[in-house]
């Protein structure tokens, strides 16, 4: 268990960096990229950090649901 | 502390707790608005938006991500520890989890500090509105976690204590909430304009 939530602190830190190292990128995608890859953070803490894995579907879909939710409003607007 | 089985694949038992879950998905549809409006603002202020965001340093708010991931990588395993009943290194990791949230806060005071100094308050402009509140909202947050966790630290001991595993995942998971706001929270305002 502390190996799953290991590799999972380190991704996340390495997706940080990414995405500051990103920002400094001037391309057109790249404020999708960056969304894209706070939604990959977002789902590892709530998934593995906060034990959502083990949660009845319903737990996982809302908060998959509002994740698309805020990512489709922030690229539309 | 009494350690009653939970079956979480019980749609009223999300890790930590129904309530706190309908807490969680209030704070993220409530900052999730406010981001909303920040991103319509800025299509409509866009060259007071993008060099305001330059005005901010993204490597404190990049440092302060860290902070708080590294903070709830230790909540994380200590929460595993206490389930494996090794108390002390549960009570070690929780010291590790306040310690970041704290760095966290040291951080963000004094990234305060330096734009207070520099005059770029709440009514500076619409973007530096937006970041005050947002951020400021959010340190509310992560001050009542430290609270939260803090009498956890000390209540566990207790052997008088009521303190089920279910109420120590409940503080964990308002614990992780804070970082998934900032989660948020940093690419909008620190990267996105």
């Amino acid at each position: 268990m502390h190996k799953t939530n290991t590799i999972t602190y380190i991704i996340l830190i390495a997706l940080t960096i990414a995405s500051a190292l990103l920002s400094k990128l001037d391309t057109t995608y790249v404020a999708i990229l960056i969304l894209l890859l706070a939604v990959i953070k977002f789902i590892g803490i709530s998934f593995q950090f906060m034990e959502l894995k083990k949660a009845h579907p319903f737990w996982k879909g809302a908060i998959l649901g509002f994740l698309i939710l805020f990512t489709v409003i922030i690229l539309a607007v | 502390m009494s350690d009653a089985t939970i079956n979480y694949k019980n749609i009223y038992y999300p890790p930590g707790g129904i309530l706190i879950w309908i807490i969680i998905f209030l704070e993220l549809f409530t900052f999730g608005a406010a981001l909303i409006a920040m991103v319509f603002y800025g299509k409509q202020e866009v060259e007071i938006f993008h060099n305001s965001r330059l005005q901010l340093n993204a490597t404190i708010g990049m440092i302060n991500t860290i902070f708080l991931l590294t903070s709830g990588y230790f909540m994380a395993i200590s929460v595993e520890e206490l389930k494996r009943k090794n108390i002390q290194k549960f009570k070690q990791l929780l010291s590790l989890t306040m310690l970041f949230g704290l760095f966290f806060l040291a951080l963000k005071s004094f990234e305060y500090y330096a734009k207070l100094q520099e005059g770029l308050d709440i009514s500076y402009n619409t973007f530096f509105t937006f970041y005050w509140m947002l951020t400021l909202f959010h340190v509310i947050h992560v001050l009542v976690g430290l609270i939260i966790l803090i009498s956890v630290y000390f209540g566990i001991n207790n052997k008088k204590s009521t303190t089920t595993i279910e109420d120590v995942e409940a503080s964990a998971a308002f614990w992780h909430m804070c970082d998934l706001i900032w989660i948020l929270i940093f690419p909008v305002i620190y990267l996105l304009f």
